[in-house]
């Protein structure tokens, strides 16, 4: 039952929790500073970008020290690197058991009779829908931006187009899979999939709407565009952990008639 | 697929029957509380410390 859908799913979290926190502790941490002291340096050199110092103040105490704006920019990080890592790494966990347990928990049980496919599969498209939703469909209009880049809509906005962009992923997620269950009746599986790519599609006309989001900094392009990669990386990652170890633990409790009392037999779709 | 209860909405009446109001109001702030913190908080303390998840995350709201 629910309870049963829930624990499997903050499970899973649990495991993707634990990659995605070393990934957070062994890769992003060290790239992220290493990133903001590149700004860092940058600022010192002259280049006046007030916002990048706001996040990279503490890198610098071999050199600020002595230097009126370094001081300044002390004076705006709230807390020092250590902290600001090792609650880096235990959010990262975190993170992942809060999508587990919502998406892969809560939203698996009542999604699981609409979600296309069977056994493992079912666990796989949801990741997919989780990824899109949660962390494509945003990067459309808002691709990560590495640390210190200055971005030239305000962050009321940012986060008003972050959150219609979920909206919009999720929307799009469930009429694909509507689309794909309806289609799949009626033409069979191929022309079901063409159907399903259509609301994907859709996706490009609030991208091209959104009101475009420059983004400026000292690092080099290709920095940038690696430290951008990475992140989409960390984030496919979480999402594949999440979607794998779920269909495990599915398969698992094949015992997992979850609808047992009434029907113990066709409970399980498919496995 | 075929059975009554493995539809959507077969789940969602059996949420509703299965659980308080209380558990509802109870998960939901949870699952509030937590995102907010972890993606929208802007206080400096909270903001600086989430810092390199957020960027990891390809969430930055500063």
């Amino acid at each position: 039952m629910l309870a049963e859908y829930l624990t499997r799913g903050v499970k899973a979290g649990l495991v993707a929790g634990l990659v995605f926190g070393l990934f957070m502790a062994i890769v992003a941490n060290p790239l992220v500073a290493y990133a903001d002291e590149l700004n860092h340096a940058a600022t010192e050199d002259g280049l006046d970008t007030s916002h990048s110092s706001e996040q990279n103040a503490e890198h610098g105490h071999g050199h600020d020290t002595h230097d009126g704006s370094g001081e300044a920019n002390h004076q705006n990080t709230a807390v020092s690197m250590g902290v600001n890592k090792t609650v880096s790494v235990v959010s990262g966990g975190l993170w992942a058991v809060l999508l587990g347990g919502i998406v892969f928990g809560i939203g698996f049980y009542f999604l699981e009779p609409a979600i296309p496919g069977t056994g493992a599969t079912k666990s796989y498209v949801l990741g997919i829908a989780g990824f899109v939703t949660t962390s494509g469909a945003p990067w459309l209009v808002l691709p990560p931006v590495s640390p210190g880049a200055q971005q030239s809509l305000p962050t009321e906005t940012r986060l008003l187009l972050y959150g219609g962009m979920i909206v919009a992923g999720g929307l799009t997620c469930l009429l694909a899979g509507g689309v794909y269950n309806r289609l799949r009746e009626s033409n069979g599986g191929t022309i079901a999939a063409v159907g399903a790519a259509v609301p994907f599609a859709l996706l490009a006309i609030p991208t091209v709407l959104a009101p475009t989001n420059a983004v400026e900094g000292a690092l080099s392009p290709d920095l940038r565009a690696g430290l951008t990669g990475l992140f989409v990386f960390g984030q496919v990652l979480v999402w594949l952990v999440l979607a794998t170890t779920h269909a495990q633990f599915r398969s698992a409790d094949d015992s997992s008639a979850e609808f047992a009392t009434s029907n113990p037999d066709s409970a399980v779709v498919g496995d | 697929m075929a059975t009554a209860s493995d539809t959507v909405h077969g789940r969602i009446e059996y949420a509703q029957t299965h659980l308080t109001p209380a558990q509802l109001a109870a998960g939901f702030l949870l699952v509030a509380a937590l995102g907010f913190t972890l993606l929208f908080v802007q206080e400096p303390l909270v903001h600086d410390s989430l810092h390199n998840f957020r960027h990891a995350a390809g969430i930055t709201c500063h």
